[in-house]
């Protein structure tokens, strides 16, 4: 297979299982009385299965816990790709943030003037 | 960094003036955990630590740069110019870090794309689950409008919260 295309499809798959097991952990951080997680944490373990599978007949490798664990490994190094294109993203948001002008708040003014300028 | 996830997941809980009381302490036992090792991680995991050493280089100035100039910005108030400049600065840092140290070839472009589409895949599986689990869970009975005795608490609990003089 094609070195680029075997590297992408280790993206794609390491990335869907990674996120896939921050959502399941998520899930456990914020379990609730009210929560009903079965059926996300079937779904997140699907793709996280599915996408070991994936993995390892890229690679062609036995799907195993060897490969699960290259998946994860795959996944941390997708995202850390990502990050840049989401600091690039962030950096302008932030530009925009720091050059707008706040618009007028009735209650700010209130405030303000109630316990004087800071 | 399981812990760590666990434990951001448990700070989000609850309102902002409350959060998880383990939230915090748990995040930072994983942070603690990853940190501070006491022998070298076996193969495929050795890599990663190298990979995440190489990023926190630029990635922690970005980190702290963005919550200053976040800080700093007149997002909910007038601009503090002092965090805001501060920020800048190690957003500027880090940028300049991430081009001395990544380098970025246009074949990039495919993994990143791919690694996004699997960002989205994984999302959607899970919204997709969360709308069936919510389809099936049976409808509740329409919740009955509040006694006199009620209505009067809740009157009373706003009127304080707004420091409004109770009626006589």
């Amino acid at each position: 297979m094609n070195p680029d295309i075997e590297s992408a499809i280790s993206a794609f798959a390491g990335s869907a299982a990674l996120t896939s097991l921050f959502i399941i952990l998520a899930l456990i951080g914020t379990l609730n009385p009210y929560h009903r997680p079965a059926i996300p944490m079937l779904g997140a373990s699907t793709v996280i299965l599915a996408s070991t599978y994936l993995f390892a007949k890229t690679v062609g490798i036995p799907a195993d816990s060897v490969a699960l664990r290259m998946t994860m490994s795959e996944g941390v190094f997708a995202l850390f790709d990502i990050l840049s294109l989401v600091f690039l993203v962030s950096t302008f948001m932030f530009l925009q943030a720091s050059l707008r002008k706040r618009p007028e708040d009735p209650l700010l003014a209130l405030l303000e003037s109630e316990t004087g300028p800071e | 960094m399981a812990i760590a996830v666990i434990g951001i997941g448990m700070h989000r809980t609850g309102p902002a003036f409350r959060r998880h009381p383990f939230g915090t302490p748990m995040a930072l036992l994983g942070l603690a955990v990853m940190l501070f090792r006491v022998e070298e991680p076996p193969q495929p995991e050795s890599e990663v630590v190298a990979a995440a050493i190489d990023a926190a280089m630029w990635l922690l100035p970005a980190l702290i740069g963005s919550a200053l100039v976040l800080m700093g910005a007149p997002l909910y108030w007038r601009t503090r110019l002092l965090p805001l400049l501060a920020g800048w600065a190690l957003i500027v840092a880090a940028w300049y870090q991430y081009y001395s140290t990544m380098s970025v070839v246009l074949s990039d472009a495919l993994r990143w794309v791919s690694a996004l589409l699997g960002v989205i895949l994984a999302f959607t599986v899970f919204a997709l689950c969360v709308r069936t689990a919510e389809r099936m869970t049976p409808q509740e009975p329409e919740t009955e409008g509040l006694s006199e005795k009620e209505r009067k608490y809740v009157e009373s609990v706003l009127r304080r919260h707004l420091e409004v003089a109770d009626e006589p």
